[in-house]
């Protein structure tokens, strides 16, 4: 399984990307990030999912997900994330911090 | 009883429906205050103790500061820490969310006569100490909300200290609410890049006004404080030199345009409203720098005057330049210096403040003609 995540906006407007292909994380890692996509039951998630309330300065993140069977596309912002998706976001923006500048 | 329909749809201010309460004739006093009542503002928790009745009466309540400690987790707002008039908690997160709010409420009190966020003294609400290791700030539309940097990382490795530590981040904050409540800026493309820079603008005249400092003095840099010293930069962002306030080996360069040429059409970032805002950040710089003086009492009077009165929710840069010079021409008359130095800020980032552009009526001047009301200046 192959993830391509961006995190953009929030104050600072920085991005921060990073690809993860999980045949090269430990297994542990691995099982897990697959865990977070189905509690996020990601690949039924709209395209894009905004927010309705107003806000301002959060972040924004766009995840692709890729199988041997499927792939798909979200675009979301973080007061919008519905809350089964918002650990599977948690984590990728710990791995992409970890790997950043790297 | 009678209720005046009116055959225009549009959403009326609050500042209007108030100055219309206080002043219009006994029906049009019933018509605002009927409106103000369910205006959307109004269905706020905070002020669901106010009676209709309270509405006409002059505002007691100054400033009004609560702020609330997350303790790590999501859920808003969080445990009280220290209200209105409480001392120093020795938090340092809580008392500079309540020092900078207060700082920013005096800065629209003393300098624009403006009481707190909606203009009608809203008590501001922060949370501090949101999630773990959320290197951020925002306005969630009701409050501010503040994380802690990157605590959770080992301190040789740590890029962002707590985003209370430098004040112009909770100007920023507070006046996306300010902005929120007046022109209402959609947060997308030129307007959100706008809705960005007057956050940056009112933020940086905050800290401006606590130094005592002149559009010279100024460094102009916006977060100076939040990177640790393991970053190679001055802050997040340059009014001065849009582009220049970092360039890191971890965290990248600073991709702000100083001028309209070097526009970014991204697909992040709400089309990139933190990046582009730098062209109308470096307009105001310019603009103030024309000026001289203290940044906040000519300068910042226009841009105000214009955020509260002429910016909509759909105005890009060309109409910020124009309505700014419009402004300006009001406040301190057509062919002042003043006007002058608008229009240089904005030549300077590529902008003609006297571009012909569409201009039908808006929805607030033919309600005004309805109701017989001459419109409110500066």
């Amino acid at each position: 399984m192959r993830i391509q995540f961006e995190r953009s906006g929030g104050f600072a407007g920085m991005r921060l990307t990073a690809t993860i292909d999980t045949d090269a994380l430990a297994p542990d890692e691995a099982r897990e990030l697959q865990a977070l996509i189905e509690a996020a039951q990601f690949f039924d998630l709209p395209a894009v999912i905004t927010a309705t309330t107003p806000g301002a300065d959060q972040f924004q993140y766009r995840l692709n997900v890729e199988t041997a069977e499927r792939r798909h596309t979200v675009e979301v912002g973080d007061a919008a994330a519905p809350d089964t998706l918002q650990p599977l976001l948690r984590k990728l923006t710990t791995l992409a911090r970890s790997a950043r500048g790297a | 009883m009678t209720f005046r329909s009116h055959p225009i749809h549009c959403i009326t201010p609050p500042h209007m429906l108030r100055e219309i309460a206080a002043r219009g004739s006994p029906a049009q006093r019933e018509w605002a205050l009927r409106t103000l009542v369910v205006s959307e503002q109004l269905r706020g928790q905070r002020l669901a103790s106010f009676g209709v009745a309270a509405l006409a009466a002059p505002v007691a309540a100054g400033k009004e500061r609560v702020v609330y400690d997350a303790q790590n987790g999501s859920t808003l707002p969080g445990r009280q820490a220290r209200g209105e008039g409480d001392p120093p908690t020795g938090d340092k997160a809580v008392d500079e969310a309540y020092d900078g709010a207060g700082a920013t409420y005096d800065l629209y009190q003393q300098a624009y006569a403006r009481n707190s966020i909606d203009g009608n003294g809203l008590r501001m609400d922060s949370t501090v100490h949101y999630q773990k290791g959320y290197d951020n700030a925002f306005w969630n539309g009701q409050q501010m909300v503040y994380g802690d940097g990157d605590e959770d990382l080992p301190e040789a490795e740590r890029l962002f200290n707590r985003f209370t530590i430098a004040v112009d981040i909770i100007g920023h904050e507070l006046t996306h609410g300010v902005t929120q409540y007046e022109a209402k800026l959609m947060y997308f493309d030129q307007p959100g890049a706008l809705n960005e820079s007057m956050s940056d603008v009112f933020g940086a005249l905050v800290k401006q006004r606590l130094l005592g400092q002149t559009a010279d003095q100024a460094d102009w840099i916006i977060g100076q404080g939040l990177f640790t010293a393991r970053v190679q930069g001055q802050g997040i962002r340059s009014m001065k030199a849009p582009g220049t306030a970092y360039d890191d080996p971890v965290l990248g360069k600073d991709p702000q345009p100083a001028h309209m040429r070097d526009y970014k059409n991204v697909p992040y970032d709400n089309g990139g409203v933190h990046i582009n805002s730098g062209i109308p950040n470096h307009g105001f710089y310019v603009t103030a720098r024309e000026i001289g003086g203290l940044a906040w009492e000519k300068a910042g009077r226009i841009w105000y005057v214009a955020l509260r009165d002429k910016l909509q929710v759909r105005s890009d840069f060309q109409a910020a330049a124009s309505l700014t010079y419009q402004t300006a021409g009001e406040l301190f008359g057509a062919g002042s210096r003043e006007q002058q130095a608008v229009r240089t800020g904005w030549a300077a980032v590529g902008l003609n403040v006297e571009a012909p552009q569409p201009q039908p009526e808006g929805c607030l001047p033919a309600l005004l003609r309805l109701l017989s009301l001459s419109p409110r200046r500066g």
